[in-house]
């Protein structure tokens, strides 16, 4: 069901398009970048300035309540390129170990989200009353938090780094196991990815 | 004699991704903290702090985050120095680069540090956003572009 979607979903007019142009492509990967890189920053300031090590002249709740949203509109721009990058490979993806682990990694992020909402990043200003003493699990949050979101764009960076081999997938589907050794067309599972 | 030394940084396939994460996280370091300022000075958010306070907290972040994503593009760079050189797109992140750095350190800072908003900043904030969005544009470009210098 989710494949035939995958499937669908990459061969509208729309996604062929944006697959087949040499540039869009590549403006839409580096829009995501650009977003990681001024987003992920706030993320990585708000968690750090929680865990005690960064801009402790500055009160939690400066930093939390301030940030909260331009984060998520950075959120919605991440998410957005990360829905047309996704869309235009949609098979591949569904086959991507490195995407699997990212979808598993955001899930995990939701249930942090769900756990620490109410007792830290909406309760910023009694964790200014606690300063300069950070509670354990503000710092729990923070950390755990860091090593999520580190994680994402990890898994994301990886997810180029492996190639799928439709070709030897989609002989098997169409005439059976013997067939897929038979259509043994050279396709590397790693491939390098983009040079950064 | 040392261009016949094999890199021993190509010696293992997860070295160049492992690198690439790393320089991922010292750009959203680097380029997050100089944009947390330059959205300040645009008077987007971080209201409650002036431009100078937040630079001033910030400072060291950022210069940790550009340290580490130079050493790691270095060790990127040297992976495949040959292709780099030739590549349009990494000769204009470099150029980028190099002017982002120059500006982040000499008007970005001048102007963050003085008080009160003013024209001068916002447009100082639009240059520098927009001189480390092209870093980043050119650095994704590389793997996307044929044409040879």
């Amino acid at each position: 069901m989710i494949l035939s979607l995958a499937q669908w979903a990459q061969s509208t007019a729309f996604f062929t398009a944006l697959r087949s142009s040499w540039y869009v492509y590549p403006v839409v990967l580096s829009l995501h970048l650009v977003g990681i890189a001024i987003f992920g920053g706030m993320v990585l300031v708000t968690n750090m300035r929680l865990m005690g090590l960064a801009l402790r002249h500055r009160s939690i709740s400066d930093l939390i309540d301030q940030l909260r949203v331009p984060k998520r509109f950075g959120l919605v721009l991440i998410a957005t390129c990360g829905v047309l990058l996704l869309g235009a490979k949609a098979e591949e993806y569904y086959y991507n170990a490195f995407f699997r682990l990212k979808l598993l990694l955001f899930g995990l992020i939701f249930v942090h989200g769900w756990i620490f909402r109410g007792s830290v990043y909406y309760s910023a200003s009694e964790l200014d009353h606690a300063s300069p003493r950070i509670p354990g699990r503000a710092k729990l949050a923070a950390s755990l938090s860091i090593l999520l979101w580190v994680g994402v764009a990890c898994a994301g960076r990886g997810i180029g780094y492996i190639d799928p081999p439709l070709d030897k997938i989609h002989a098997r589907k169409v005439a059976g196991p013997r067939a897929a050794k038979l259509a043994s067309v050279k396709s590397p599972r790693i491939r390098k990815g983009s040079g950064l | 004699m040392l261009l016949l030394a094999e890199n021993p940084l190509n010696e293992s396939p997860l070295t160049f991704p492992v690198l690439e994460c790393i320089h991922i996280i010292g750009f959203a370091f680097s380029v997050g903290t100089i944009a947390l300022v330059d959205l300040r000075l645009l008077g987007v958010t971080m209201l409650r702090q002036t431009a100078a306070e937040l630079l001033r907290d910030t400072r060291l972040w950022t210069l940790g985050g550009i340290v580490t994503m130079i050493l790691s593009g270095l060790m990127l760079f040297s992976s495949d120095p040959d292709m780099y050189y030739r590549n349009a797109s990494f000769v204009f992140k470099m150029i980028c680069l190099a002017l982002a750095i120059v500006f982040n350190y000499t008007i970005h800072r001048s102007v963050a540090s003085t008080k009160g908003p003013s024209m001068k900043g916002k447009v100082v904030a639009c240059l520098s956003l927009a001189l480390w969005g092209s870093v980043v544009f050119g650095g994704i470009f590389i793997a996307f572009v044929n044409q040879e210098f």
